[in-house]
């Protein structure tokens, strides 16, 4: 569904609204935004406020109540193939990394590439190169458990870009890093940027992770109270 | 890393209950393979007797408990012989002695000396008895050579000593192990006058063979006649029975093996959920979700069967040797009963990971992923 037509936004919200628990809990009241294609947004509100709802919605791990949400112009609504979507379209990075602690980190990023028509060779030159790329080719052999939060977190990444998409999201990817691993992560997030010109929104807590971004997006209550440039 | 290799390590990676499944599964399977093996050669066991000689199908009183308690009376094997398209009728009353400790289970069949030819036995050493003798026998080739016996040596069957006038071969594995003396000897011995077990016949060629059976039972209704193996039942319920027990108990494996698989995949569902949420976020589809977990309940499985049949071949060997057995079961693996063995397997492993296999794939991925 990779739409090239470069005149939508990489991200549209428009109206969206997500209720939890019939209608008790109202997560997102009205949220619409828009993230242009190659820029990095990073979404803050205090810890309820909907941001995470509002980035799992774009990932189409789940469905909005109502309101429209359109990635690269193909609306979620229509007849999209959603694991093709979750596969090809974009990448998602965890606070808690979601890796499989009895795979190795070269097994763990070709596992995301099962069903992408590659041969089996090629899915590995591409899981070592992205492992190359997140400084891990030494550590390809080396289960999570035994791997450093930063490294965990980098093998994420690497696992998040194993089919090239266009759009990274990530939760609190920061979340579980200490300071030096922060400012790893934004200097890779700023070369994968560079490189691969990928749109990336990104939910914090952390006003420093946030000043990385070209906008921040700060949300309360279900909607976004305020947008600024970082 | 290809699916396959995926499906190996998750195995893998839950060594202890993945062995433990195996074990409940082999335990199925070795029941399977010890019953399929143990019918199949009882029923051969017990068709060789029948088809010792060259008739074209045997005659035997219906319904009883085993074949050897057969009783048909010399006056209805005139009858069977009177009929237009029976060209001979050999009346042989067969029973079964415990020898010694090597030979619990010896044939003596009992026959007149002028049926022999008709029914196919060659005399290769010495003559046929007489049929008045009352201590003349003949031993088939392979009991003289176990015995190390020949013409003029003496044989001894329960405290009566007998002169060996002669050696046959029948062709029948079961008829050469065993011995032949007059019929009127052996109805005395064996106190059954104007008794046989069994009553062989050959038709006139040409003859319509399924016709003249029908008219045998028509006209004998107590009797059955049997042609083939599957047809064994009809003459002997033990051997129906063994072989419904056979089919209960497949059954039973099946779906206590499929219990078993099933409580364990669904505990390691259950536990990977959260996995599940992380392949369905990284675009994995629920078709490939529901083979991953059923490819591993497989691979369990077929663990499982390669055990059990492994188990169930030494426990048939370490049967053979049980004291009571010997003689009357010689193992004889069949394709078949493999095959319905991994059958069995791979039908516990599919149904016992089907419910949890859906269930997996079922996951919505967040809730999936938020599942602690």
């Amino acid at each position: 569904m990779n739409n090239a037509d470069a005149s939508h936004p990489a991200i549209r919200t428009i109206d969206v609204v997500k209720v939890f628990d019939g209608g008790l809990v109202r997560a997102l009241d009205g949220v619409s935004l828009a993230v242009q294609r190659g820029e990095f947004v990073a979404v803050m509100g205090p810890s309820g406020c909907g941001k995470s709802t509002l980035l799992h919605l774009i990932a189409a791990l789940d469905k909005p109540t109502s309101g429209v949400i359109e990635v690269n112009g193909q609306d979620l609504r229509s007849s999209v193939n959603l694991d093709r979507f979750r596969r090809n379209e974009i990448g998602l990075v965890f606070q808690l990394h979601n890796l499989l602690p009895h795979l190795t980190a070269l097994q763990n990023v070709e596992i995301a590439m099962f069903s992408n028509g590659r041969g089996h060779g090629e899915q590995r030159a591409r899981a070592r190169e992205l492992l190359q790329a997140m400084d891990l080719e030494k550590r390809e052999h080396v289960a999570p458990p035994k791997l450093s939060g930063g490294e965990r977190q980098r093998l994420a990444v690497a696992r998040a870009l194993a089919n090239d998409p266009p759009i990274l999201l990530a939760d609190e990817p920061t979340g579980s890093l200490d300071t030096a691993a922060v400012e790893n992560f934004l200097g890779l997030l700023q070369r994968i940027r560079q490189e691969r010109h990928v749109t990336v929104l990104l939910v914090t807590h952390d006003t420093h992770v946030a000043a990385a971004a070209d906008r921040v997006v700060h949300m309360r209550d279900g909607r976004i109270v305020s947008e600024q440039a970082a | 890393m290809s699916f396959a290799a995926l499906i190996l390590r998750n195995v893998l990676s839950r060594k202890t209950r993945s062995i433990l499944t195996a074990v409940a599964v082999a335990v199925g399977i070795t029941t399977v393979v010890v019953l399929g093996v143990l019918t199949h050669s009882l029923k051969r066991t017990a068709i060789s007797v029948l088809r010792t000689g060259t008739a074209d199908f045997t005659v035997a009183q219906k319904g009883v408990s085993d074949v050897l308690y057969s009783s048909v009376d010399q006056s209805e094997v005139d009858q069977i012989r009177a009929q237009p398209q029976v060209e001979s009728a050999v009346g042989v009353l067969v029973a079964a002695i415990g020898l010694d400790s090597d030979h619990p289970f010896f044939l003596e069949l009992g026959m007149p000396p002028q049926d022999l030819m008709p029914f196919g036995v060659q005399i290769v050493d010495g003559r046929a008895y007489n049929a008045d003798a009352t201590n003349e026998i003949m031993l088939g080739y392979r009991a003289a050579r176990d015995f190390h016996k020949s013409v003029g040596d003496t044989f001894t069957i329960e405290g009566t000593t007998f002169n060996i006038v002669g050696i046959f071969s029948t062709g029948q594995v079961f008829g050469d192990q065993a011995s032949m003396m007059p019929l009127p000897t052996l109805q005395a011995r064996e106190r059954k006058p104007n008794t046989v077990t069994l009553v062989f016949i050959q038709a006139m060629p040409g003859a319509d063979i399924d016709s003249l059976r029908k008219s045998i039972e028509h006209d004998m209704p107590e009797l059955a006649t049997v042609r083939t193996a599957s047809e064994f039942g009809r003459i002997d319920r033990n051997l129906s029975l063994i072989s419904a027990a056979n089919v209960g108990v497949s059954l039973l494996a099946l779906v206590i093996g499929a219990i078993g698989v099933m409580n364990t995949m669904i505990m390691s569902v259950f536990e990977r959920t959260r996995e599940f949420g992380v392949l369905r976020a990284v675009g994995w589809t629920r078709r490939r979700v529901l083979a991953l977990v059923l490819a591993e309940s497989l691979v369990v499985g077929l663990t499982g069967a390669v055990i059990g049949v492994i188990a169930g071949v030494v426990a048939i060997e370490q049967l053979g040797r049980v004291p009571e057995l010997v003689g009357v079961f010689q193992p004889d693996y069949t394709v078949d009963i493999f095959a319905r063995a991994l059958g069995i397997a791979v039908g516990m492993a599919f149904i016992g990971a089907l419910y949890p296999a859906v269930r997996a794939a079922l996951l919505l991925p967040l809730n999936a992923l938020r599942h602690e």
